[in-house]
C-alpha cells in the first residue's frame, strides 16, 4: 500500500468507486432487492382530470383471493409535499382528483395477476369538473378553483424588481422585447421508479428502500402520512438509475408503500411502469416568457423585463422554488444593472411539475440568450463581443443580493471560441449549417436549505477502526453522478491515502448521517466540504497518535498517507497501521464528524422570495454548437457541441466532463425532440418512443473544456459541474439554427415540423418580398 | 414480473403444421420477431389464446434464388440477415435502406420481413397502455365506438408504418400466401386496404410465407425516411423510388409512400412521366401527384400537415438522387 | 398458467426450469435464474436495458418470450467477466465512465459485446449502429463511445 511517489487524490481522473459492481451486474437497484415473500402493490390512478370523489367502493376487490390489502383516501389524512409550506397532496386522493393518473386507491396482493383484477374490480363514483389543461385557461375568469385556497388558480405571483427598469429602458439604444414557449419535459431516468416497504408489525417499525434522492425528506413525509414516530422509520436507498430532479421529493408511491405494508402487516414491493413513472413525472413546467431587454448599440445591457407563467400542473411539489428561481438567476451571470421579474405559477389538471436538472432556470435562460442573439444581430454586433461587454467582475454582489466569489464565464468564452474556430468559420460555413452560442449558470447548493433547522447544511462521519480501513458515512444520494467518489477523493487526498483504505457508505438512515439531498447540486460544494472538515479532524487525531509514537510535538509531524514521520528528520518514520493502534489506544474505534455550514451572509436578501437563488457558488458555462439543418425533412442535426464549464477545480476531471457532457445532452434533447404533450390530460407519449430521448446516433461529440477559478468557499475551489451547462445549449442550437437559415424560432423543441413550417413561412416572405420588389 | 395474458405458444416445425395449428386455435396470433406482437400484447390491445412461433419454420427462413431470376426472401428472415446479403444490397438498394432504418439494431435481430409487413397499424389513441385507453373511452380500433382522430366518421385512420412496404411495392415485389386451401401469390399491394382497423386482407388462416422479387431491373432504387431522432423512430413519412432511365429520359419509374395512409400507397400515375426527360420539372410534377392520393390524419404527434409535406419534399430530394450521377 | 420445461444454456451453463409459455426472457433471467442484471427500463421495446445476447446477437429480453430461446445459448452481463475479472467490454465502461448511474450499463455492454464478436475493429459509426436501441440518460453517450473503443483497442 505506500506509494512514495503518490498521485494526488483530488485532480484524479478517477473511475467510479461502485463503478465494478455497475459494470459487473451486481450492482442491485430497488427492483433487483430480495423481495422474497413481498407481496406486489399496484396503485389505481384516476381516469379522470377533475372530480370530486364522491366514493371508492373497494369491497369486491377486498373480497377476491389473493388480495391482502386494499387502501384508499381514507387511510392517509395528512397531507405532504417538499415545501413545508405548500403542502396540499395526498398520497392517495382524498374528496377530489385533480389529474388523470392521480392515485386513488391501492392493493398488496400474492401476485401480479390479482392484483391487477382486484384493480379492475374497485369502483370510483365521481361528478366531473371542469378541467384546465393549459394555464390561460386555468387563470381565465369563473374558472373552477382546483384547490380552494388558491383563487385563480394562481400557486403563487411573484413581482420582484432591482433597480430602476423604466429608467434602464429608457435609457436603451434599442429595445426588444419577444415571446417565448418552451414545452414541458421530463426526466427519464431509465430506472422506472420502484419501492420496497418492510413493515414489522410486531415492533410497529417499517424498512423502506426506494429510488430517492433524497431519502432524509422521504423519511420526514413517511412518518408524517403514517403518522409514525421518525425513530420507528428506516430509509434506505440502494443503488438507483438516475435522478435529475423527478426524485428530489417525497413520491406518492413511497408513501403508498408503506401505507399498503403496514395495511398488509408485513413487505409489499410497487414497480410503477414506465408510464406510471411518466405520470408522476415532476419535470419542468410547460414555460411562457415574455422578455424585453434594452441595450445600448454598443451592446451594454441597460435593463431587462421578464414575465414567466409556468403550467404547474394539479398539486404544489417544488412550485414556488421554481419560479422563484425562474426570476432569480435572471442575475449572476452577467452585469444588468436593472431587472424586472413577474412570475406566475398556475395549477392545471395534469401531473404536477417539480424540479429537474437546471431547475426553473432553462427555459428563461434560453429565452434570454436567443434575445441577446437577436439583438446582436440586429445591431450588427459579434455575441461574444455582446457577452464581453456585460462580463461582471467577482467578487462581487448582484442587485438581488446573491454574491459571486468565482466567476469563469470569461475564460470559458475564450476557449469555446478558439476551440469552434469561430472567427474564421462563422459566417463560412456551407449553407443551412450554422454556428451559435449561449452561456449560462448555476447554484453550487441553495444556501437556504428547504427544511430550515438550525442544524448544519452538511454532516459527514469518518469510522477508523482496527482494521486500518476508513468508513466514510454519509447521507448524500450517489445517483450516478459519482458524489460518492468526490468524498473518497477529498478524504484520501486529506489524509494521503488511496482509495484501498476507503469504503464510501451512503444513505441508511440508521446508519449515516442525515443528509439533505442531491440536489441543487449541493452534494460536491457542501458536503464535500463537511467530508473536507472530518479528514482534517481525523488527521489531527493521527497525527497526535504519530507524535506520541514518535515522541515529537504533533506540530512537527508530516502525514505521508501510508507513513507518518517527523518533518524533516532522518528517520523513516512509522507505518500507518502503527499510527492507528496508538490511535486507538484508550479511546477504541474512531468516528470523527466534520460539518459544513453556509455562512448567514450568503443567505440571501431580506425580501419575500429571496430564499431561493441565493448559493456560495455559482457555475459558469459557456457552449458552442454547430448544426445543419435539413431542407428536406426539417430536421436539426447538432454536429458537434464545444463546452466550457467554470466548476471552480475539478475534484475528479473525468466525472466533471460526463457530468457536462450528460448536461448538455440533456439540454439537447429538449431543445430538438423532448416534450411531453396532452390530450385532454392524457399523455401523448408516456414512453420512450413518443417521448424522444436522443439515441446515440444523432448524439453530437461534446467536447469538454474544464475552467478552474478556484472558488474561496469550495472543497479545493470547487464548485457545481453537472447543472450549470444544461441552460446554454438550447440557445445555442436555435441562435446556430438562425445562423444556417436565418430563421428564429421561439418554441422549443425544434422539432422537424416547427422547423420546416418556418422555413416555409420564411420563403413565403421573401418571395412576396420579390414580388413586392418586382413590382 | 411483467404482466402478460395467459396464452399457449405452440412452435411448428413446417408451413402445414402451422397452417393446421391455425385452423385449430381461431384466436392464435403469429409470433415472428415479436417486436410489434409482443409489445401489443404487453399493452392489451392484442389478446392472443395462443400464439404460434413461426421462427422454427426453415422454410420461411431462407433467401433463395430462384431459376426463373429474383429472389424469394422468407417471411421469417430478419432484417439483420436482409441487411448482410449481397444479392439484396447490390440488386434491390430501397429494401436494404428501409430494412436499415426500422427501429435499431437489436430489433432487426429479430423483427422478420413478414412481421413488417403485416405490421399493426399505429396511432397515439391505441398504442397506449390498457388504462390510457380506458381512460379515453377506447376507440374505434379497438373495443370502442367512436375515432379520436376523426369524431364524425365511422372510419379508423390509424397509419400504416412499416417501412419496408413502400420499398417491396416498387421493386414489383409479390408475396407468397399459404392457407388452407393452398397457396397464392399475389402483388403486395393487394393484401393491403385504407382501413386503419382492417388494413390486411390477409384470412385469420392465412400466413404470409414469403416475398417474391423480380429480377433486378436494371435501374435505381431507394428509400428516403422523415422522423425525429435517427433510431427508434417509426416513418412520420417515408417514400421508396425505383426508377429507369436512358439517356436522361424515364423508362419507368414508381413510387410508394408509408406513414401517410392505413396502408401503403403505390402511387397511381408515374407511368405518365415515363419518356420525360429527368430533371426539376418531372420532380414537380411527380409532386403534385401526391396530395390527392394520400391523407395523413391526426393520429400521430406530429402534426398531420407536416406529414404531407415532408412527403413529397422527400420524393423530390429522393428522385433527384436517384436521377443525378451515381 | 401451466408451465413446461425450458432447457437454455445461461452464461455458458445448462438449465432446465419449469417456465409458462407467457414468461418473458427479461423475467425468467431475473425472476427464475436470479440474474437481475439485466434490466428493465421501458414497457417493452424502447430503451435496450433488457438487451442480452442470444446465441452471440443482441436481443431485448423484455419482448421476447422465454420458450422462444429453448436450447439457445442466453449470455447475460453476469456472464462478462472471467475469473471475476471484468472483460475489457466491462474494463472500458467502468474506466472509461462509459456508465453513470449504471442502469442502461448492462444493456449498453451485452449489445457491444455482441458487437465487438463480429466485428472486432469497429468504426465510430458502427459503434453508434449497434448500439442505438440503447437509450441512456446519464452520459450523453460520448464517454460509452470511448468504452467500446478502448475495448476494441484492449487498451483500458
Ligand atoms: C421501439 C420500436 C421501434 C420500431 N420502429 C420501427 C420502424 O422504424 N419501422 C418499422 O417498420 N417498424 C418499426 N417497429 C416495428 C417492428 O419492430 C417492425 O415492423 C418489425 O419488422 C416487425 O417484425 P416482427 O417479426 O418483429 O413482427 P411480429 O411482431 O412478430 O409480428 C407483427 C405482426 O405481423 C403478424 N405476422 C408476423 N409474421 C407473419 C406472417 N409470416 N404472416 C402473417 N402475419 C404475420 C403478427 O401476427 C403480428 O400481428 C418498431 C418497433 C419498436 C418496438
Ligand atoms: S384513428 Fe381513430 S379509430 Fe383508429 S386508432 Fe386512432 S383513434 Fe382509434
Ligand atoms: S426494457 Fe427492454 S427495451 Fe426497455
Ligand atoms: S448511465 Fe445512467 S442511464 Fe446510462
Amino acid at each position: 500500500m505506500s506509494t512514495p511517489d503518490k498521485k494526488p487524490m483530488v485532480g484524479r481522473r478517477a473511475p467510479l468507486v461502485d463503478g465494478i459492481e455497475k459494470v459487473s451486474g451486481r450492482a442491485m437497484y430497488t427492483a433487483d432487492l430480495d423481495h422474497r415473500g413481498a407481496l406486489v402493490g399496484r396503485i389505481l390512478r384516476s381516469p379522470h382530470s377533475h372530480a370530486e370523489l364522491l366514493g371508492v367502493d373497494v369491497s369486491k376487490a377486498r373480497a377476491l383471493p389473493g388480495v391482502v390489502a386494499v387502501i384508499t383516501g381514507d387511510d392517509c389524512d395528512k397531507p405532504y409535499g417538499i415545501l413545508p409550506i405548500a403542502q396540499n397532496e395526498y398520497p392517495l386522493a382524498r374528496d377530489r382528483v385533480r389529474y388523470r393518473g392521480e392515485p386513488v386507491a391501492a392493493v398488496a396482493a400474492v401476485d401480479q395477476k390479482t392484483a391487477e383484477e382486484a384493480l379492475r374490480l374497485i369502483c370510483l363514483e365521481v361528478r366531473e369538473l371542469p378541467a384546465y389543461y393549459e394555464a390561460g385557461k386555468a387563470r381565465q375568469p369563473g374558472a373552477v378553483d382546483l384547490h380552494d385556497d388558491r383563487p385563480g388558480n394562481l400557486e403563487r405571483e411573484i413581482h420582484h424588481e432591482f433597480g430602476e427598469v423604466d429608467a434602464g429602458l429608457s435609457a436603451a439604444d434599442v429595445v426588444r422585447e419577444e415571446s417565448y414557449d418552451c414545452a414541458e419535459v421530463t426526466h427519464v431516468h431509465m430506472e422506472p421508479h420502484a419501492a420496497l416497504a418492510d413493515y414489522d408489525a410486531e415492533r410497529d417499525r417499517i424498512t423502506l428502500h426506494s429510488v430517492t434522492q433524497v431519502p432524509f425528506y422521504v423519511h420526514l413525509r413517511v412518518a408524517q402520512c403514517l403518522d409514525m414516530d421518525e425513530s420507528r422509520i428506516r430509509v434506505i436507498k440502494p443503488f438507483i438509475g438516475g435522478g435529475f430532479g423527478a426524485r428530489t421529493e417525497t413520491l406518492n408511491f413511497e408513501i403508498v408503500a408503506c401505507l399498503l405494508a403496514r395495511a398488509a402487516k408485513g413487505k409489499v414491493r410497487i414497480k410503477l411502469s414506465r408510464e406510471e413513472t411518466a405520470l408522476t413525472h415532476r419535470g419542468r413546467p410547460r414555460t411562457g416568457i415574455k422578455l424585453k431587454i434594452g441595450m445600448t448599440r454598443e451592446g451594454k445591457l441597460t435593463a431587462c423585463a421578464c414575465e414567466v407563467e409556468q403550467t404547474g400542473g394539479a398539486y404544489g411539489g417544488y412550485g414556488i422554488v421554481t419560479i422563484l428561481y425562474a426570476g432569480a438567476l435572471l442575475n449572476a451571470i452577467y452585469d444588468i444593472p436593472a431587472v424586472r421579474y413577474d412570475g406566475y405559477r398556475v395549477y392545471t389538471n395534469t401531473p404536477a411539475c417539480g424540479a429537474m436538472r437546471g431547475h426553473g432556470t432553462v427555459d428563461v435562460r434560453h429565452a434570454f440568450e436567443c434575445l441577446l442573439d437577436t439583438m446582436a444581430t440586429e445591431l450588427g454586433l459579434d455575441p461574444f463581443k455582446v457577452r464581453r461587454l456585460n462580463l461582471l467582475e467577482a467578487p462581487t454582489r448582484t442587485i438581488n443580493d446573491l454574491a459571486v466569489e468565482s466567476y469563469g464565464l470569461p475564460e470559458c468564452l475564450d476557449w469555446i471560441e478558439a476551440a469552434s474556430g469561430w472567427n474564421v468559420r462563422k459566417g463560412a460555413l456551407p449553407p443551412n449549417t450554422g454556428l451559435g452560442i449561449a452561456c449560462s449558470h448555476y447554484v453550487s447548493g441553495a444556501a437556504k436549505p428547504v427544511h430550515w433547522t438550525g442544524e448544519p447544511h452538511a454532516v459527514v462521519n469518518l469510522k477508523l477502526d482496527f482494521d486500518g480501513g476508513i468508513t466514510i458515512l454519509t447521507g448524500a444520494a450517489d445517483i450516478g453522478q459519482g458524489s460518492s467518489t468526490i468524498l473518497a477523493q477529498v478524504v484520501g487526498e486529506v489524509l494521503g491515502l488511496d482509495f484501498d483504505r476507503l469504503t464510501v457508505i451512503a444513505n441508511d438512515s440508521r446508519i449515516t448521517p442525515k443528509d439533505n439531498g442531491s440536489y441543487s447540486s449541493r452534494v460536491t460544494f457542501m458536503v464535500g466540504n463537511a467530508a473536507l472538515q472530518a479528514a482534517e479532524r481525523l488527521k489531527a487525531v493521527l497525527v497526535a497518535a504519530a507524535a506520541r509514537k514518535l515522541e515529537a510535538k504533533p506540530e512537527d509531524i508530516e502525514c505521508l498517507g501510508e507513513t507518518y514521520r517527523v518533518a524533516g528528520g532522518q528517520d523513516s518514520g512509522i507505518p500507518f497501521k502503527d499510527v492507528v493502534s496508538e490511535a486507538l489506544v484508550d479511546t477504541g474505534t474512531i468516528t470523527v464528524k466534520g460539518t459544513f455550514t453556509v455562512p448567514r451572509e450568503y443567505q440571501g436578501g431580506k425580501f419575500r422570495g429571496a430564499g431561493v437563488g441565493p448559493s456560495m457558488a455559482y457555475s459558469y458555462s459557456a457552449t458552442a454548437a454547430e448544426v445543419s439543418v435539413d431542407e428536406v425533412t426539417g430536421r436539426v442535426t447538432v454536429d458537434k457541441v464545444w463546452v466550457a464549464h467554470d466548476c471552480g477545480f475539478a475534484i475528479n476531471p473525468l466525472s466533471v466532463e460526463g457530468q457536462v457532457q450528460g448536461a448538455v445532452w440533456m439540454g439537447l434533447g429538449q431543445a430538438l425532440s423532448e416534450e411531453t404533450r396532452y390530450v385532454a390530460g392524457l399523455p401523448v407519449g408516456p414512453n420512450i418512443l413518443d417521448y424522444r430521448v436522443p439515441t446515440i446516433v444523432e448524439s453530437p461529440d461534446i467536447e469538454v473544456k474544464i475552467v478552474e477559478t478556484l472558488d474561496p468557499g469550495g472543497p479545493f475551489g470547487a464548485k457545481e459541474a453537472s447543472e450549470g451547462a444544461l441552460s446554454s445549449i438550447l440557445p445555442a442550437i436555435a441562435n446556430a439554427v438562425h445562423d444556417a437559415t436565418g430563421i428564429r424560432l421561439t418554441e422549443t423543441p425544434l422539432t422537424p415540423d416547427r422547423v420546416m413550417t418556418a422555413l416555409v413561412k420564411q420563403e413565403r416572405a421573401a418571395k412576396q418580398a420579390n414580388s413586392r420588389g418586382a413590382a | 414480473m411483467e404482466y402478460l395474458p395467459d396464452f399457449d405458444l405452440l412452435r411448428p416445425k413446417t408451413v402445414d403444421e402451422a397452417l393446421a395449428l391455425r385452423r385449430e386455435n381461431p384466436e392464435a396470433r403469429l409470433l415472428a420477431g415479436g417486436t410489434d406482437l409482443i409489445v401489443n400484447v404487453r399493452r392489451g390491445i392484442v389478446d392472443p389464446k395462443a400464439v404460434i412461433d413461426i421462427n422454427g419454420i426453415a422454410d420461411l427462413r431462407t433467401i433463395t434464388s430462384p431459376d426463373g431470376g429474383g429472389l424469394r426472401i422468407g417471411a421469417a428472415v430478419t432484417l439483420a440477415e436482409l441487411l448482410e446479403d449481397r444479392r439484396i444490397s447490390e440488386d434491390y438498394p430501397a429494401l436494404c435502406e428501409a430494412a436499415a432504418e426500422v427501429a435499431a439494431a437489436s430489433h432487426r435481430e429479430v423483427a422478420t420481413l413478414g412481421g413488417n409487413l403485416c405490421l399493426d397499424t399505429r396511432c397515439l389513441y391505441y398504442n397506449q397502455s390498457e388504462w390510457w385507453r380506458s381512460a379515453n373511452s377506447y376507440c374505434l380500433k379497438h373495443r370502442g365506438d367512436v375515432c379520436h382522430v376523426a369524431p364524425s366518421g365511422k372510419q379508423c385512420f390509424a397509419a400504416f408504418s412499416g417501412d419496408l412496404a413502400p420499398a417491396v411495392l416498387v421493386l414489383g415485389g409479390t408475396v407468397e400466401i399459404a392457407g388452407p386451401n393452398g397457396g397464392r401469390t399475389v402483388p403486395l399491394g393487394e393484401i393491403y386496404e385504407d382501413d386503419g382497423a382492417a388494413h390486411l386482407r390477409l384470412a385469420e388462416d392465412e400466413i404470409l410465407t414469403a416475398v417474391h422479387l423480380p429480377a433486378a431491373p436494371p435501374g435505381r432504387s431507394g428509400y428516403a425516411k422523415a422522423r425525429v431522432r435517427a433510431a427508434i423512430d417509426f416513418p412520420l413519412a417515408g417514400a421508396a423510388i425505383a426508377l429507369r432511365q436512358e439517356g436522361g429520359v424515364l423508362e419507368d419509374l414508381r413510387v410508394a409512400l408509408t406513414g401517410t395512409n392505413s396502408c401503403p400507397i403505390l402511387i397511381a400515375g408515374t407511368d405518365r412521366l415515363v419518356g420525360e426527360t429527368v430533371g426539376e420539372e418531372v420532380a414537380e410534377k411527380l409532386a403534385t401527384m401526391l396530395p390527392k392520393q394520400i391523407q395523413p390524419m391526426s393520429s400521430t404527434f406530429t402534426p398531420p400537415g407536416y406529414r404531407r409535406k415532408v412527403v413529397a419534399n422527400l420524393v423530390r430530394a429522393l428522385f433527384r438522387h436517384l436521377t443525378e450521377a451515381p | 398458467m401451466a408451465k413446461s420445461i425450458l432447457r437454455l444454456t445461461v452464461n455458458g451453463s445448462g438449465r432446465e426450469d419449469a417456465v409458462p409459455a407467457n414468461m418473458l426472457l427479461v423475467d425468467y433471467l431475473r425472476e427464475v435464474a436470479g440474474l437481475t442484471g439485466t434490466k428493465i427500463g421501458c414497457d417493452g421495446g424502447e430503451c435496450g436495458a433488457c438487451t442480452v445476447l442470444v446465441d452471440g446477437r443482441s436481443r431485448l429480453s423484455c419482448i421476447s418470450l422465454a420458450h422462444t430461446c429453448a436450447g439457445r445459448q442466453v449470455e447475460t452481463v453476469e456472464g462478462c467477466a472471467t475469473d471475476g475479472r471484468l472483460s475489457l467490454v466491462q474494463k472500458g465502461f467502468h474506466e472509461k465512465l462509459g456508465s453513470q448511474c449504471g442502469y442502461c450499463t448492462p444493456g449498453m455492454i451485452m449489445a457491444a459485446s455482441g458487437l465487438l464478436r463480429r466485428n472486432p475493429r469497429p468504426s465510430e459509426a458502427e459503434i453508434r449502429a449497434a448500439l442505438s436501441g440503447n437509450i441512456c440518460r446519464c452520459t450523453g453517450y460520448v464517454k460509452i463511445i470511448e468504452a467500446v473503443q478502448a475495448a476494441a483497442e484492449g487498451t483500458t
